[in-house]
């Protein structure tokens, strides 16, 4: 199951952002996708998914991450993006105020917004893709998963007989 | 001590640019900032310490994917960000490493940024 943490801001920031929210559907026209939580919040990795005649691709943000931190499955059109972000902590972390803590260890977040921890994003595609053609690549944090479409979801180009 | 300088800056500042996600940990004798900016090229980014101040400038090459767009839950743009340290900072002994689309910074403090008694001078 995904367990993936947003880490924490402020909670004056939270709060500022809450309210700038609440403030933005009052105002603003009903959303799209109604009133309830927006699309994409509260889960990890946001993708975007663009369609070609021969192609589907999906793009997700991914920093830190190696290639093999990263599981793509494939089957018809679902696809399965699962993972796992490694905390940023490469120092022993300690609570605040233990006297035995050497100055090492004496670590004080002053931000944590960076999430961690396991993932799992499950997406429908538009159309069944041929799953032994997929291809991924994880470039700069940015993760690119290139799936052929199966030819039978491909235009077919209808030649015109003369007569 | 680390204090956003910019209120704003959670917003995009520019309709492409946008603010990272940090961590932000003091060590002790140096603050380590971490920065999620995903697609950027370490030639791309650009760290100043300035004032006090800590500014993160990475650019984004825009990535535009083929065919058209059935889905999109996140803008690409470049990234923008500052941070007031404050002084006790040595600048010239900042470091940054990015890789995989994470920026880390290394902000080390002075060593005689230590608490010291100044004497007052004064006739009669």
């Amino acid at each position: 199951m995904p367990t993936f943490r947003p880490g924490f801001a402020l909670p004056f920031d939270e709060l500022r952002e809450e309210l700038d929210r609440f403030w933005t559907t009052l105002t603003a026209a009903p959303p799209v996708h109604g009133w309830g939580v927006r699309p994409g919040e509260g889960v990890f990795p946001a993708v975007n998914v663009s369609e070609s005649d021969t192609l589907v691709t999906i793009e997700a943000e991914l920093p830190g991450l190696d290639t093999a931190d990263v599981e793509i499955t494939v089957h018809g059109d679902e696809l399965v993006l699962k993972g796992s972000r490694p905390a940023t902590a490469d120092e022993p972390r300690t609570e605040d105020g233990d006297a035995n803590a050497t100055p090492q260890e004496r670590v004080t977040w002053h931000r944590r917004e960076r999430g961690c921890g396991a993932f799992e994003r499950r997406l429908t595609l538009p159309v069944a893709v041929d799953a032994s053609r997929v291809e991924a690549r994880l470039v700069q944090g940015v993760l690119t998963i290139t799936c052929p479409k199966t030819a039978a979801n491909q235009p077919q180009k209808v030649v015109v007989q003369s007569s | 001590m680390v204090s956003q300088s910019e209120s704003a800056a959670v917003r995009p500042e520019r309709s492409l640019t946008y603010q990272p996600h940090v961590d932000i940990r003091d060590l002790g004798p140096e603050v380590v900032f971490v920065a999620d900016v995903p697609g950027a090229r370490a030639d791309g980014i650009d760290v100043t310490f300035d004032g006090g101040v800590l500014t993160v400038r990475a650019d984004v090459a825009s990535r535009g994917l083929p065919g058209r767009t059935v889905r999109q839950e996140y803008g690409i743009g470049g990234y923008r960000r500052s941070f007031r340290l404050g002084d006790g900072f040595d600048a010239t002994a900042i470091s940054a490493d990015y890789r995989r689309g994470v920026l880390t910074i290394r902000v080390p403090r002075v060593a005689a940024a230590q608490p010291r008694k100044v004497p007052v001078v004064g006739g009669g």
